[in-house]
């Protein structure tokens, strides 16, 4: 990618985008749900299904090839993040998880689980662009999906801090390791992320992406640590216009 | 394909791929039980011991190793069958993980959904 005479080297967790190790840690993130497509697509062709499986299985196969495409779709955008596309608004944050967790519903119940916004009484308006927004809250999302427990759903929650908005997601599942937690959270101050997964099988790619998309947004990332889940929230710039009641 | 009748423990965290896997063993004849996790693995085992265990290698919480480690500590368990059922193949090579009781390696990417009839079939042998 270039921008007048000078090559500017774009990066994901950590790697140049045209790195061999960004090609593997990409590859490794779409394996799992085209592997889950083609076992899907292959019970269908088989056949012997009964009308009730079929139909679910291609629900499946519909909202895992979403997933797949959100995670190219970010890929693109961090891409294009000098590219000026990016201005800054104001946007109302809680309309913006409720728009999120209304879009991830049947992807959350396809699982058994469920998604919702936690209200408290302010609704704050932040600086931010509100589709990189959109996608930040959808990344942690999508990693909470995967580690909340059936019974508790997932939280999406606003609060302000100071000048700054900060938009959480809460997941109630398996902690994260306290060293795992310990060089995470070290990572995220420092503003450099490395691949670095905070649960088993990830590769990271997930956190970087929103790491970016933060950064873009002259915000940053971070998580909380609970003893029965974690919170990744994104925090951002309050705007000074007056809230939208 | 003539009938199979065997207890299966499949541990594998995307319950759309665990529920396919279920699916298929179910029509095969299998009787199946499933977990996300590792340590809930550990306590199904215990409760009823499967004739063969489906086991995916990156897991929520404690990993496949660390399950594989638990079942190798214990005699009873160090002699229940493991099918690996990884995106991961590619980078085990069986000698390595034969010690630990996977009698097959099967590849997520690449296998046919019958595919896992056949190992457990093999496994029982």
């Amino acid at each position: 990618m270039s921008e007048g005479t000078s090559k500017k080297t774009i990066t994901i967790a950590g790697l140049s985008l045209d790195s061999p190790a960004m090609v593997m840690v990409a590859a490794h993130e779409l394996k799992a749900p085209l592997a889950l497509l083609r076992q899907l697509s292959l019970s269908i062709e088989a056949g012997g299904l009964s009308a009730s499986d079929v139909e679910r299985v291609a629900r499946q196969m519909t909202l895992t090839s979403e997933r797949a495409l959100r995670l190219t779709g970010d890929m693109t955008r961090t891409a294009q993040r000098d590219s000026a596309l990016f201005k800054l608004e104001p946007v109302n944050p809680v309309s913006l998880c409720e728009e999120v967790a209304k879009e991830l519903m049947p992807l959350f119940a396809a699982h058994n689980k469920s998604i919702r916004v936690r209200y408290r009484r302010s609704s704050p308006l932040a600086v931010a662009h509100r589709e990189l927004l959109r996608r930040v809250l959808i990344n942690f999302s999508d990693n909470a999906l995967h580690y909340s427990a059936d019974m508790k759903p997932v939280e999406l929650s606003v609060q302000v801090t100071g000048s700054t908005v900060r938009i959480g997601v809460r997941d109630y599942g398996p902690a994260i390791a306290a060293d795992v937690w310990r060089t995470l959270s070290s990572r995220l101050k420092q503003g450099a992320m490395q691949p670095l997964a905070a649960r088993p099988q990830s590769s990271g790619l997930g956190l970087s992406i929103a790491s970016q998309f933060a950064e873009m947004m002259q915000g940053t990332i971070g998580v909380t640590r609970h003893r029965d889940g974690a919170t990744f929230y994104v925090e951002i710039q309050q705007s000074r216009q007056m809230s939208l009641l | 394909m003539s009938n199979l009748s065997a207890d299966v423990l499949i541990i594998e965290d995307d319950i759309w791929l665990s529920e396919q896997f279920e699916r298929t063993l179910q029509r095969a004849g299998c009787q199946t039980v499933s977990t996300s996790n590792a340590l809930r693995a550990m306590e199904l085992i215990d409760q009823s011991p499967p004739q063969v265990i489906i086991l995916d290698m990156l897991l929520g919480g404690a990993s496949g190793l660390t399950l594989l480690h638990e079942l190798q500590s214990y005699t009873d368990t160090a002699k229940i069958p493991v099918i690996l059922c990884t995106n991961m193949a590619s980078s085990i090579d069986k000698k390595d993980v034969e010690p630990y009781g996977i009698r097959r390696i099967l590849d997520k990417t690449t296998m046919h959904p019958d595919d896992i009839v056949v190992a457990v079939r093999g496994a029982l042998l």
